[in-house]
Parts: structure tokens; sequence; C-alpha cells
């Protein structure tokens, strides 16, 4: 079997995100970038069921301008196999993501697609349910327990209320929650190993799909600034204050 | 359980993610680290890698133990063993023997980005990684090699080597342990080794497996004159007869969760196959380890000296006083910008040589002794005084272990004194000019 891992190239998680000077987006200059957590657990998941001997392999793609390269050799020394790259410079929007990958899917003709449950640049979480409908496959997202038997997946789900368990034939597309796994360290060996594993390269032209956008950005803003607050004696200092306020 | 979804509720995760955020602060002011082109401390995209991958790892895993195991002055075997699974112990050792197969500035990347989470675990890592698995990797015969280095670079073995004695130092070959030939196949080896970093994991008993150095009489000499002194290495297992601990040297001013022990070898017997090298020639194998050595131990320093720009940087900013940040204070700025700068002459400096070393070379062909020195000299000393100035930015707060800056503050000291005292380096550079014809700096 065969599985398509999409990893996206984010402002690493740890960095505290600020917004450009002329309000068109967020500082990425000089700025740590790494692969989108949620993808991190995609590629795990891909890797423990290839370990599992479900997987035959695994193929890591990634969309985005030259460094995304990096972010397919992350995947690398983690356990994928092979990397492609679909070069683009400009930010894309969710469905311009999903065709691309269907694209590539097309191609390459996976038993399913791992994707991480959104990434943590733009929160959108709409990638993996737009491919899956493109696609015409079932999907289960935020999946915290994977199984495959034969052609049957079984995912478990976090949904609000608890955890939903749902059955489906592959190929589907399973997009990945915080709990699934815990992703590994590479190995420095793995490291090594993925200096000489093949990254094909492609491009949304030669794909065939237009990425352009409806959306426009219109301005990038910090979220404001908490207000300080005040220290009342009491309930009826409180409550006075409040309809002061006309809160109540 | 709850689904997370706003970029709000994820802000939560990220704080728990893997743990590894356990002390945030080193992430925003240094993480800038990872542009495209390649730069000195990470030559290639393997080595960024590597990099970040024993950062994560350190921030995650390191660095919330130095706290408890330097209190208790206890070594972190399950840690350690971790270390193998990442394939971190047999960094420099070829892939055959189950190593990594790197060069020096991969090492020297490892022991950097571990020292700015723990020096203490460090300098038993690099007691194991570099002076044993390095040394055999480079010195030892085949047989040795199979029989020992898997075993190393998986971390089912900790080793460790035995140079010092209480009454040679700096100048190491006073050493008085000797070792004699026995027989046609059999060394016995007598004397006391003094700081051996490894020298026991329990407290109780000896360390697993040391490479030991020790006077022999040379083949050559025996027979012409007995004055003419030799020196030979062996590699001694625990559990040989007459190898026994002395005693686990307690209470050192820092670097307390690298265990520390006097070994004693008391007519020790040992095969002639576990004689690393050649009879007679182990300066040789002192002089081919000792400048990766060196420079592991600068990376150390270098380490140490981040750590402590980025907490009195951060803390700079944070601490009011009259008013206002203390970073707007002339005196504050002097310490955090001169560690700062210090810092990055260090850093620069130690790359520079680590790419320049070979590790397979003839050390008699090499010309980074000088440089290797000068390296640690420097590092050692910058890397005390950065310290020193990230406690005096913190003040009261500095002084305790709370902040690691106390920690780090001790630790720095033993980089001047271990793997070759300040003046040992002196001596060397020194020396070396004397035995130039034309002293000229290219």
């Amino acid at each position: 079997m065969r599985a398509l891992v999409g990893v996206k190239r984010v402002i690493d998680y740890a960095v505290k995100v600020r917004v450009k000077g002329d309000g068109s987006g967020v500082e990425t200059a000089g700025v740590k970038m790494s692969m989108n957590p949620f993808c991190e657990i995609a590629v795990e998941e891909a890797v423990r069921l290839k370990e599992k001997g479900i997987l035959k392999e695994i193929i890591a793609v990634s969309i985005g301008p030259a460094q995304a390269q990096e972010t397919i050799r992350t995947a690398l020394a983690m356990g994928a196999d092979r990397g492609m790259h679909v070069k683009h410079d400009d930010i894309l929007q969710p469905l311009a993501v999903a065709k691309l990958l269907k694209a590539v899917a097309e191609k390459e003709k996976p038993d399913m697609i791992l994707l991480g449950k959104q990434a943590i640049d733009d929160d959108c979480n709409q990638t993996g349910q737009m491919l899956a409908s493109l696609m015409g496959w079932p999907q289960a997202t935020f999946a915290s327990k994977v199984d495959v038997e034969g052609s049957n997946l079984t995912v478990v789900r976090e949904i609000d209320g608890g955890l939903e368990t749902i059955g489906m034939k592959l190929p589907a597309v399973i997009t990945t929650d915080l709990r699934l796994n815990e992703p590994r360290y590479a190995t420095l060996p793995n490291i090594m190993k993925a200096k000489k594993k093949k990254i094909d390269a492609t491009d949304p032209a030669e794909l065939g799909v237009d990425v352009s956008s409806k959306l426009q950005t219109v301005k990038v803003v910090e979220p404001p600034t908490r207000q300080a607050g005040g220290v009342v004696g009491s309930v009826q200092e409180l409550m006075a204050k409040l309809k002061e306020k006309s809160l109540i | 359980m709850r689904k997370f979804h706003g970029a709000r509720a994820l802000s939560l995760i990220h704080r728990s993610w893997r743990m590894r955020a356990s002390r945030t602060f080193s992430h925003s002011l240094t993480r800038s680290l990872s542009t495209h082109a390649p730069s000195p401390f990470d030559p290639s995209p393997e080595h960024r890698h590597l990099r970040e991958v024993v950062r994560d790892f350190a921030e995650a895993e390191v660095d919330p133990q130095a706290q408890e195991f330097n209190k208790e002055e206890k070594f972190n075997l399950k840690l350690f063993q971790r270390l193998g699974e990442l394939g971190l112990l047999g960094v420099t050792v070829p892939e055959e023997y189950h190593g990594s197969g790197m060069d020096a500035t991969a090492a020297c990347i490892i022991h950097e980005e571990l020292a700015a989470a723990d020096p203490a675990f460090t300098l038993s890592y690099l007691a194991h990684s570099i002076l044993f698995a390095n040394n055999l990797a480079r010195n030892g015969s085949e047989e040795l090699k199979h029989a020992y280095l898997p075993k190393a670079c998986s971390g089912e073995l900790v080793g460790g080597m035995c140079m010092s004695e209480a009454e040679a130092g700096t100048d190491v070959l006073g050493m008085r342990t000797r070792a004699e030939q026995t027989g046609p196949e059999e060394f016995s080896i007598s004397g006391h080794k003094m700081w051996i970093t490894n020298g026991t994991l329990d407290g109780s008993t000896t360390g697993d497996v040391f490479l030991v150095y020790a006077s022999s009489k040379s083949p050559e000499a025996s027979s012409s004159s007995s004055s003419s002194k030799s020196f030979s290495l062996f590699l001694v297992e625990k559990g040989t007869r007459g190898f026994t601990l002395g005693q686990q040297i307690k209470n050192k001013c820092g670097m307390r969760a690298s265990m520390t022990a006097e070994l004693v070898f008391d007519d020790c017997r040992i095969p002639a196959k576990n004689l690393v090298g050649k009879e007679g020639n182990a300066v040789y194998c002192m002089m081919r380890n000792l400048e990766l050595e060196r420079l592991c131990l600068a990376a150390m320093s270098c380490g140490i000296a981040r750590r402590c720009v980025e907490t009195m940087a951060r803390y700079a900013r944070d601490r009011k006083a009259f008013g206002k940040p203390i970073g707007q204070f002339g005196q504050v700025q002097r310490l955090v910008a001169d560690g700062y700068a210090k810092m990055s002459a260090g850093r620069a400096f130690l790359y520079s040589v680590a790419q320049k070393l070979k590790l397979d070379a003839d050390p008699s062909e090499t010309n980074e002794r000088m440089q290797t020195d000068a390296v640690k000299l420097f590092c050692g000393e910058m890397a005390k005084s950065v310290a020193d100035s990230a406690m005096q930015v913190l003040g009261g707060n500095g002084y305790l272990a709370d902040y690691q800056v106390e920690q780090l503050w001790r630790d720095s000291k033993l980089l001047e004194i271990g793997g070759g005292t300040n003046e040992a380096h002196q001596k060397n550079i020194m020396l070396d000019f004397l035995r130039k014809q034309v002293i000229e700096i290219p």
C-alpha cells in the first residue's frame, strides 16, 4: 500500500509571530520555520503504518518555495521514502492546495492520503475535507487512532462530545489530530540517509492546476492588547460598576 | 476530550507540545539560525538538521532533568541511552561499527546543543563518544572495534578514558601507571588513575569500559636502555581482575551529574589483544584524539555561553528597576552586549577550526594543534566570563539554582581545567612557536 503525506512549512510553533509594518501579512524574514506540528503527526503515523507492514511506500509532498524541500527532507529523515516538491512562491488558499494534492495523487495513485488536520499558520482546517470531496473519497478527520485491516479503515475521531469511531473503505483521506501519536526525533543516521532519497519537483502549471484565488487579504493586524482590569471591594461595588457600564 | 480548533486554543497546545517548550526562552532569541545559505556553524543541510533535532531533544528531555541529577550527583543512564537511539553516541564512529560516520563539525554541534541544557550530562557524553569511542575507532584493531564499538554506539556500554593521575595532570607523561608484559599474550597494569569521567555509573562499582594509558618499556628500548620510557594504550573492561573503583569523587564544584572516579589497577591482567594501537605508540593515539577532544570541550563552552546570553538578554528585557527594563541601563547593556560579542567570536573560531580537522589524519602531519589549543583556551575563559556576566545581570536571582545560570557558572570553570588546563594550552602554543624557524602567522 502507498501513502501520500502532506507536509507544510510554517513559522515554528515557538516563535512569537509579528505582523508586518505595512499590514500585508506576518513577518517571515529571518524567522525560524519548521514542519507544521500536525503534519509531523501525519508523517509519524505513516511511518508507524509502514513499520507494521501495512504501507510499502510513503511519499511526502510539500507545496511552497524552494525551502519547502527542507521540510520534505525532515519527513524523509523521519522515514518517508521519497519526496515531491510542488514549487510555488505565493500564499495558497486551501482549495488550491487540495486541487494540487489531487493532481499529485492522480499521478502517484496512493491508497491513503494523510494530512494534518490544520496548519498552525492559517488555522484553516479545510484542505483535507476539500481534497476528499474533489477525489470522491471518504474522509476521516481529527483522527486520534487509525487502524487498517485489508482495505478497511477504522478511525477514532475527536469530536466535541467525546470520541467517535467510524469505518470506511480505502482509499481515503485521513487528517490527524494532536493525540494520534508523538512524533519521533529524526536519528542522525536517518538524517544522513535522507540526503540520498529522491525528491521530484513539479509546479502548478505542469500539474495543470489553476491556483488563482478569489480571496484577497485586505489587512492583517495585531490582536488588540488586553486592557488592564480593576479591583472591586464588594459584590455591591461590582454590581454598581456593571450597571454603570450598562453590562447588566 | 477537547478538540482544539482556534488559534487561541492552539497556543495552549504549543506550550505543552512534546513538552519541549519547557524552557521556551531558548527559542525566540536564537532560532533565527535556520537560514538557507550554508553557515560556518552548519556547513550542510544535514548539519543544520542535526542541530535542530539535538536542540529540540535537549530542550525537551535534557534540560528538565538537569537540576535534579546535578543536585543528586547522579548520572542519567536512561537519558544517555536515548542518545544511542538517536545515533549520537558514535557520532564520529564509521558506519560499519554502527556509528554515524560524521565529522568534527557534527561532534561540535551535538556538544554545543547538549551543553546549553546540561553541561555535566554532556561531559559524560564527551568522555564516552570522543575519549572512548572516537579514540578506539581511530586507533583500535579490527577485532576490538567490532567487539566494543557497536555496544558503545547503542549505549549498552558506557565508556571512558584514563590518562590523568593524582600527580600527573598537565605533566601527563609523568604518569606512574605501568604496563608490563607478563606473558606472550598478556600484560599487567598497575597504578591509580584520577578524575576519570564515567569512572563509576552507580557510585559503588567501576564504569563499563575504559581506554587506559600506561607507561611501558618500548620494544626497542627494552634491549638497549631501560631508562627510555614509552607509553601504551589498553582497553580494560569492568570485571577484569585487579581493576576496581577507588572512590567516587564527590562534591565537585560543577559538572555534578557527570560521575567522576579514582580507578585502581592492581596487577590487572589483560590479554595482549586489548592493546590499542602499537605497543609504545600511545602518544600517537593521544595526540590524534586530543584535537577533537579540545574542540568538543570548546563547543561545550559555546553552548554554556549561548544559554547564558539568552538568559541575561531575556532577563534584561523583562526585569524592571527604577521604572524601566534594566536593559535600558548602560551597565547591563555592557554585560549583555560584551557577552554576545565574546560568544559569537568563540563560536566562529570553533567552527572555523572544526571544518579543517580531519579525524583520520596523522597528528604529526596536521597543523591544527595550535588552533585547537587556542580554541579551547579562548572558549573556556569566554564561557566563564559570560556566565559570570549572566549571574551579575540576574542579581539575586542569578545566585539561585532555579535560574540555571548558577549551575552553568560552576560548570563553566571546569573547561579551564579539564581536557587540558589553560596553562597546558598556553605552554603548547608557546612551545609550538619556539619550534618554528620563522614565526609568521599566515
